[in-house]
């Protein structure tokens, strides 16, 4: 479906469209909840979550119009994190003595 | 940025109004680099928490409001639906409906922190505010009241960045839009504050599952 | 020594009917409520200034306690002595210092363009600056904070007396004035270039200025959570960081070195603009490798961000985390030397002159290769492991900061003085202030080293006696660094009543900034200039140069 970016032609039903799509994907999420899905769950809730994010980013917040510089900007903060996610794990994946098993008396 | 209703100029710096509104609407992405890496930090430390201590929280995590928390998500997605309309409004002259679209996102994210003061209320009940009233429910260690920390810092962060929000489109609504500033010319101002609305709403994307559908099954 | 530019230049222009920046209004509502970034780069030339004095009182106090085993102070006092120092210097003097002055001032002027993106966000940025700044004043007056500029948990969050809530408060805030400068420059370097000025056209302190406004977007708000989270936990009792709870304080320190390096990088970025614009104008020389340069710069703002954890190798972190973050520390040193060599041959063949500016340059890029090749040594775990938390440590990052920043920062004074203020200084004394800096600055810090080496532990109060010949010398080096600091406060406040007005170009120098009047008009341009070429088209044989808008001058 090819939306109008520019706002002095877009029509609201594609909006509302999305909309719902969005509503749906929120009751997916919580459906799958309720499934004995383990572990699988939370990263199925996340990805639903990333599409509904780049739903609102690239038609509700127009990241589609102009000008393009603007996807840089979207993306960077998501990228960046990556860093902080990724490089803090190489510690935390394997330090002796994580997760604290033991909590200590605070003295 | 002066003008009357009739005729409205780029600021010296700028070549155009078209440049102007480009520019701006770069600028609030560029804001939002930082408004992502800070809530994103956040949700690092609840995935670090989540990962090495779940099973308390699967178990602190059962007491979170799940009516209240879904009918935010609702409202909150249903205002970004309000707002976009509302753009595409102030650009094709519909001064009108634009105006009751920007009322109708007010009073959604009204009843957004409605709903959430009213849930603070009943985790005040469920006994779930560390320091203040909190008890650990049956089987939860320790790191259990790890997941009310970040529940409380991040849901109020969150309020706090609606209510900024809800701020700006009064002042779109009471000060802008009233002196005859935002035109099909120009309607960059509400556009920056939509898109800023809207990354609200996507923070909340996020903090819905971190806090609501966790050890639900 | 030849003579010096000032001197072959022709006087300045009769005070022309134009009003420039300074005289356009002079009212103090109009220097309050400015739009214009030439003022508020000002502005902020005023706040810094005040801060470093007042981060560079705290330091006088821990030299003199340093100067004998006895000390001076108390060492509850002492303690707070170096965390307000570290405090204030840091983030009241250091991350705004080129960026908020020279950054203001010039970028728009650099890149041909009559201000900023959003010139309210600039004045803007100074209040908050501002509101920090007397957040961190009402901390200090009040009994300061004792946690090191550091904050570490659990001290910080459980254990610590003092007012370290309002001092992470000031972070806070003030890393609003970060985040709206950094937004500002990033803005106005995509959209508002001349016509002609390409990107690999851009003189390097606009590169310089982009990647530290990269660096602070990125980097600040990962520190405006933990100092949030910090402010949580010790005043509401929200313990994330709380071992009790299963939390862990080293997530605190991770959070707080993953903006706190690339920070460090924030403060050496535009020093690395300013010294690529004096080297090449007092050389004559193009300077070598101009895209290496900029890729260079960018690279570094990107690898600062893989590093942190070299600040944590004997906190607590697993050994192989260490070893990655150790082999990326290695990494994040190629782009610096790769900078190091290029400004020395830029150097080779050109005609040098060795005016105050360029001492400062000359002397940044000695005292930052000082300071890198220890900063390799530090990230080499075996050495680390030894000497980290030692006086080496302190006086690795203080070749850095001061020996290389400040010096870069008054390089930058001495450069774009007659710019901003249309006024000539007096020559002789200010090559003699930047040979005594780099005197005192060696004599204060250079001991710093042997001390490490030697086992001496920072921010402690005392120390056994054999050191104190270390340590008085490193203090007689501080007073004749305060001298040399003192001195261009002196000379350049002279200036601004009985200097030589200033040309346009009074050192024959290619950039924009340099085609309009010093000081310039308010709008900078009368026209948009169009961008001909790129920049340092010096010509070491005959002395001549192409500004970038095309004009051709003769040596």
């Amino acid at each position: 479906m090819t939306m109008e970016t520019d706002p002095r032609r877009a029509r609201a039903l594609p909006f509302v469209l999305w909309w719902l799509i969005l509503l749906a994907l929120f009751g997916a999420s919580i459906v799958v909840a309720f499934l004995s899905l383990g572990r699988l769950a939370p990263i199925i809730q996340f990805g639903i979550a990333a599409i509904q994010t780049a739903v609102l980013f690239i038609l509700f917040m127009r990241l589609k119009g102009p000008p393009s510089l603007k996807w840089v900007f979207a993306v960077s903060g998501f990228f960046w994190l990556l860093f902080l996610f990724g490089l803090s794990m190489t510690d935390y994946s394997n330090r002796q003595g994580w997760p604290l098993t033991h909590y200590a008396k605070r003295l | 940025m002066r003008g009357s209703a009739a005729v409205l100029r780029p600021e010296p710096q700028y070549a155009s109004l078209d440049q102007q509104g480009d520019v701006a609407q770069v600028g609030m992405w560029v804001f939002l680099v930082n408004e992502t890496i800070f809530f994103g930090a956040l949700i690092f430390t609840y995935f670090l928490y989540r990962t090495f201590y779940s099973h308390d929280f699967d178990i602190a995590a059962k007491d979170a409001v799940l009516w209240c928390g879904s009918v935010n998500f609702a409202l909150l997605v249903t205002s970004s639906l309000t707002m976009v309309l509302a753009i595409n409004a102030a650009a094709q002259g519909r001064r009108r409906a634009m105006i009751w679209l920007l009322v109708a996102t007010v009073a959604l994210g009204c009843l957004f922190l409605g709903v959430k003061g009213f849930e603070y209320y009943l985790d005040y009940q469920d006994k779930v505010v560390p320091v203040v009233n909190y008890q650990a429910k049956p089987g939860e260690g320790p790191a259990g009241e790890l997941f009310w920390f970040f529940y409380w810092v991040a849901t109020g962060l969150h309020a706090i960045h609606l209510t900024i929000g809800i701020g700006l489109v009064l002042y779109m609504l009471l000060w802008r839009i009233r002196r005859g500033e935002i035109t099909p010319a120009y309607f960059a101002p509400l556009e920056v504050v939509g898109i800023y609305w809207s990354f609200v709403d996507t923070v909340w994307l996020f903090l819905y599952p971190c806090i609501y559908l966790v050890g639900r099954s | 020594m030849s003579v010096t530019t000032a001197e072959r230049v022709p006087q300045g222009d009769p005070v022309s009917a134009v009003p420039n920046y300074l005289t356009a209004e002079n009212t103090i509502v109009s220097w309050l409520f400015t739009k214009d970034h030439k003022r508020i780069a000002l502005l902020f030339f005023a706040s810094i200034t005040f801060f470093f004095f007042v981060g560079g009182f705290a330091a006088t106090m821990m030299r003199l306690n340093l100067a004998t085993p006895e000390g001076l102070l108390q060492p509850a006092v002492y303690n707070r002595m170096f965390t307000m120092h570290g405090i204030i210097m840091v983030w009241f003097f250091l991350i705004p210092s080129i960026p908020a002055t020279f950054g203001n001032f010039f970028i728009p002027m650099m890149i041909g363009a009559r201000d900023l993106a959003f010139p309210r966000i600039n004045l803007a940025s100074w209040y908050v600056f501002n509101l920090s700044g007397l957040v961190v004043l009402y901390a200090l007056v009040m009994g300061g904070a004792n946690t090191g500029w550091t904050f570490y948990t659990p001290l910080s969050t459980i254990y610590a007396n003092g007012y370290v809530f309002a001092a992470a408060l000031a972070v806070f805030i003030n890393g609003f004035s970060s985040i709206m400068t950094g937004l500002n420059f990033v803005v106005t370097i995509h959209r508002m270039r001349a016509p002609g000025m390409t990107w690999m056209r851009l003189p390097l302190f606009v590169w310089g200025i982009y990647a530290v406004s990269v660096v602070m977007l990125t980097a600040t708000p990962v520190l405006a959570m933990d100092t949030f989270l910090l402010g949580a936990e010790r005043f509401l009792g929200l313990g994330l960081f709380d071992p009790t709870h299963g939390g862990d304080p080293l997530l605190w320190q991770h959070m707080f070195w993953f903006y706190s390096h690339p920070a460090v990088y924030i403060m050496i970025l535009p020093g690395m603009g300013v010294v690529s614009e004096i080297i090449p104008c007092y050389a004559r020389r193009p300077v070598f490798g101009y895209a290496g340069m900029t890729i260079a710069l960018m690279s570094i703002a990107i690898l600062s961000f893989f590093v942190w954890a070299h600040h944590m190798f004997v906190a607590g972190i697993s050994i192989y985390s260490a070893i990655v973050f150790s082999l990326m520390t290695f990494f994040v040193a190629v782009p610096s030397a790769i900078k190091v060599f290029n400004w020395t041959v830029t150097l080779h063949k050109g005609r040098i002159v060795f005016d105050a500016a360029m001492l400062y340059a000359l002397g940044f890029v000695l005292l930052f290769t000082l300071g890198g090749v220890t900063g390799l040594m530090l990230a080499t775990l075996a050495v680390d492991v030894d000497v980290h938390g030692t006086y080496f440590v302190v006086a690795h990052f203080h070749y850095i900061m001061v020996g290389a920043t400040v010096s870069a920062f008054f390089g930058a004074l001495h450069y774009w003085w007659p710019k901003m203020t249309g006024r000539m200084f007096p020559e002789g004394i200010a090559r003699f202030a930047a040979i005594l800096t780099y005197i005192g600055f060696n004599l204060t810090f250079f001991p710093q080293f042997v001390l490490g080496y030697l086992g001496m532990p920072r921010r402690s109060y005392t120390y056994p006696a054999q050191w104190q010949s270390w340590n008085l010398l490193s203090s007689a080096g501080a007073s004749i660094l305060a001298i040399a600091y003192l001195l261009p406060l002196c000379y350049l406040g002279w200036s601004l009543f009985k200097g030589r007005k200033a040309a346009a170009n009074p050192w024959g120098a290619t950039g924009l900034e340099w085609t309009t009047p010093s000081p310039p008009p308010q709008h900078n341009f009368k026209r948009t200039p169009v961008v001909e070429l790129g920049p340092y088209s010096y010509n070491p044989e005959d002395g001549s140069y192409i500004s970038q808008d095309g004009t051709a001058h003769a040596g």
